[in-house]
């Protein structure tokens, strides 16, 4: 298993948004995360990711623990330093890309590498014009962010999680900043990743790309895993009633 | 007497008008950045007082700090100051504009994203690193305009000095004026401002067109 979270809790000022949440990801898997907003999947993946600190629970990844929940109810994470390590396992992809606006986009992708896997430029830029290519972009290596449309800037913020060679990729809405027309073009590029076993957590609103893709779907609502299994599955046949009034928004 | 031994009679004081000029740009932009950094510290105590720190400096004429700079040894202390005046003037410069230049580099450092820093922390940057390659070059890039008007006003403020009879520029005009009966000095210090003042806006342009190649 690359990673576990097991009993899960976050609170916001009081307010539960994860509520005892436990959930794996196998290697060459694809889970795609759905649930109306405010439902917690979104902190989740925060949490999966360490941009927020759980209250409790466990996060394991690749075997080794890098969260637990100690006697006294409190959770700890292990030292700053190793944490460090843990994020060399996976990449996230955010919804608004979070470029770096005065990097090139060649720059965007080799900077971490070089700067934190310690790469040589050259094992680095060979890497990043690989990605670039894989993703469509190539021809703009030299341009900035600001010059690129949002799908384009997307597809950049995919390369450069990926050059850092995670085992697991995580995306938060990556498509939810994106005018219409352009969501196709970072989708086709994540299903590719599927095809080629990338291990990837999708938190999505696009219910065609997560039944077509995933091989495991999760709804949640109110801070809890409702129901989750099979996309078609959960797709055609829910169990729950709050996944069927949810899905019964999304007129096929 | 001639514009020409007026005008070398007012070299003198040019040559330390930029001395001080120089000397408060030196000290105060790295002092502002160490300060903005502690007012974001997570010791309250700390924060407290750069927080006094700052609302003084701004809270009171540039002029009344030179003299209490200059002369607070003495009054507080029974002092010797004699020696003293010049590192009081660049005391007091440095103290002054560094409380200005934190404000804007403050300013600058919260209008970062904070999508920016989660980011370069998921990729694994150190927070040093994060604040070195990320943070602050496009820190300096939104600062510019501000920054530039306060160098701005410094070319001006240099005149201050003359308050704690340190003798540049202005107060060497001054006494030329008074000795010569001539408003002369007064015409060619302020061509001098006006000029380095056209300096400084030409480069701070040029080094605001150089960052120009990305939004």
């Amino acid at each position: 298993m690359i990673l576990e979270m097991k009993n899960i809790q976050k609170q916001f000022d009081g307010l539960e948004v994860l509520k005892d949440i436990s959930f794996g990801v196998d290697s060459g898997e694809v889970v795609s995360i759905i649930g109306p907003s405010g439902s917690g999947k979104s902190t989740l993946l925060r949490c999966a990711t360490f941009l927020e600190t759980i209250d409790g629970g466990e996060i394991t990844y690749m075997g080794k623990k890098a969260a637990h929940t100690n006697e006294r109810g409190e959770a700890v994470y292990v030292h700053a330093r190793e944490l460090r390590q843990f994020r060399s396992y996976y990449g996230l992809v955010f919804q608004q890309f979070n470029l770096f606006p005065h990097y090139s986009i060649l720059r965007n992708v080799i900077d971490a590498p070089i700067r934190v896997q310690k790469r040589s430029r050259e094992d680095a830029v060979s890497t990043a014009m690989g990605l670039l290519a894989k993703m469509g972009i190539a021809d703009k290596a030299d341009a900035y962010p600001f010059q690129l449309s949002g799908g384009q800037q997307q597809r950049v913020a995919i390369a450069r999680a990926l050059a850092m060679r995670p085992e697991i990729l995580f995306f938060d809405e990556p498509t939810s900043a994106l005018d219409p027309e352009l969501t196709g073009e970072v989708l086709k590029v994540i299903r590719q990743l599927a095809d080629e076993k990338m291990t990837m957590v999708v938190v999505t609103h696009e219910m065609a790309f997560a039944k077509a893709v995933s091989n495991r779907v999760i709804f949640m609502d109110g801070g809890v895993i409702v129901e989750q299994g099979d996309p078609r599955d959960v797709f055609e046949n829910p169990q729950e009633e709050r996944t069927k009034r949810f899905l019964s928004v999304f007129e096929r | 007497m001639t514009l020409e031994t007026m005008l070398s009679l007012m070299s003198e004081g040019m040559i330390k008008t930029c001395g001080i000029f120089i000397l408060t740009l030196l000290g105060a932009m790295p002092l502002g950045l160490i300060v903005a950094l502690l007012k974001k510290s997570r010791f309250i105590v700390v924060r407290g007082i750069v927080s006094a720190y700052i609302s003084v400096m701004r809270g009171t004429p540039l002029m009344l700090q030179l003299l209490a700079w200059y002369f607070g040894p003495y009054y507080l202390f029974r002092l010797e100051i004699g020696g003293w005046r010049y590192p009081a003037l660049i005391l007091g410069f440095v103290l002054n504009y560094a409380a200005y230049f934190s404000e804007i580099y403050r300013g600058g450092i919260e209008s970062i994203p904070v999508g920016q820093y989660e980011a370069a922390e998921v990729l694994g940057y150190t927070r040093v690193q994060t604040f070195i390659h990320v943070v602050l070059p496009q820190v300096i890039k939104r600062i510019m305009p501000p920054v530039t008007n306060e160098v701005i006003t410094l070319v001006k403020d240099t005149s201050l000095a003359f308050s704690i009879s340190y003798v540049e520029l202005f107060s060497q005009a001054k006494q030329i004026s008074s000795s010569h009966t001539t408003f002369m000095p007064f015409v060619i210090a302020g061509v001098f401002y006006f000029v380095a003042n056209y300096i400084v806006a030409f480069i701070m342009g040029r080094i605001e067109k150089r960052l120009d190649y990305y939004k």
